[in-house]
């Protein structure tokens, strides 16, 4: 770069450029302390909502293993204590109290009927079951419904026509 | 140090360098203040992850580019381009400080950078008032920094032209 341009490039340094405004100054400045408070609340929210994390993944868990505990014929009523037995999961299906369950049919559908190789005459159907649990938690009182929904397919002998 | 404290620091130290910038994009200074507000938002929400420090100038330079392109998409070209006419016609909306020019030479400087066009004089811009590297003024404005380099050259040579003409014709 020849001198010319090195003193052009001189000048043009000099011309500073023109700063916020006064009204813009301050603009930004409530701006930044609305962004700071901001953060600063969620942080706050979000370190008091942890029992509500907990709580709802302990409702997960519990509705995964009262679901699971069901669908292999176990006895609903005693899938809570089978989950206060393990280790880990334990803590939080302990902190919820049983208050309600209820299960029904919600969709059925007619069966088919087939033959198989060895000529067994049997019948296939599918059916929706829901099952809903109601659980408190004992620290804040809240009542967490879990309904869970499964689908189910139903192969068995024709024993009547 | 506290976050607010440490943006208020750091605005203090950048919005002349950012503004200039918003400037080259903006059709007056009260759209500049306001993209550089938008622009605080943005990257507040990007240092939130970076434990609320303010942010690096050129990512700074990255999000008021940014945010200016979409401005200036939803306000039309032909809008911007009729209102800046206007803008340089009236000669009192200017992005660098006229209390500092003091000489004649100055003012000619000032007014010449205003009417580079819109490529030349980001590049300029950011160079002199931003103080980035060609390196990242490629990275802010997606181009290559020989690009970059070749822009800002071109820039000065443009107004080295002018301003020669312009004292010729002074001069008789």
């Amino acid at each position: 770069m020849d001198n010319t341009l090195k003193n052009l490039e001189s000048n043009l340094e000099t011309l500073a450029p023109r700063g916020l405004s006064d009204r813009g100054r301050e603009n930004c400045h409530q701006l930044i302390d609305q962004l700071v408070e901001d953060y600063k609340s969620s942080t706050r929210n979000s370190n008091q909502g942890s029992w509500k994390g907990t709580a709802a993944a302990a409702a997960v868990a519990l509705g995964i293993g009262i679901s699971g505990g069901w669908f292999l014929g176990m006895d609903r009523a005693s899938s809570l204590l089978v989950e206060d037995d393990k280790s880990g999961g334990a803590k939080d299906v302990l902190v919820f109290e049983h208050l309600d369950h209820e299960s029904w049919i919600l969709a059925e559908e007619s069966p088919n009927v087939y033959v198989t190789k060895s000529g067994e005459i049997r019948e296939i159907s599918r059916e929706v079951e829901v099952t809903e649990e109601v659980v408190q938690h004992r620290e804040s009182g809240l009542v967490v419904t879990i309904e869970t929904t499964d689908h189910h397919v139903v192969d068995a002998p024709k024993s009547d026509f | 140090m506290d976050p607010g404290e440490a943006w208020r620091e750091w605005l203090e130290e950048s919005a002349p360098r950012l503004l200039a910038y918003a400037r080259a994009r903006c059709n007056d200074a009260q759209e500049a203040e306001d993209l550089l507000q938008d622009a605080l938002i943005k990257l507040w929400g990007y240092q939130e992850e970076r434990e609320c420090r303010p942010p690096d100038l050129p990512l700074a330079f990255s999000v008021m580019r940014y945010l200016g392109l979409d401005r200036g998409r939803r306000k039309g070209r032909r809008e911007k381009r009729d209102q800046k006419i206007i803008q340089f016609q009236s000669g009192e909306d200017h992005w660098l400080d006229p209390t500092l020019e003091d000489t004649e030479e100055a003012e000619l400087l000032r007014k010449e950078v205003e009417e580079l066009p819109d490529k030349l004089r980001e590049a300029l811009t950011l160079k002199i008032w931003g103080g980035l590297t060609f390196a990242e003024i490629g990275s802010v404005l997606k181009i290559s920094h020989n690009t970059a380099a070749s822009r800002y050259r071109y820039a000065l040579e443009q107004l080295q032209k002018k301003l020669k003409h312009l004292q010729n014709i002074k001069n008789g």
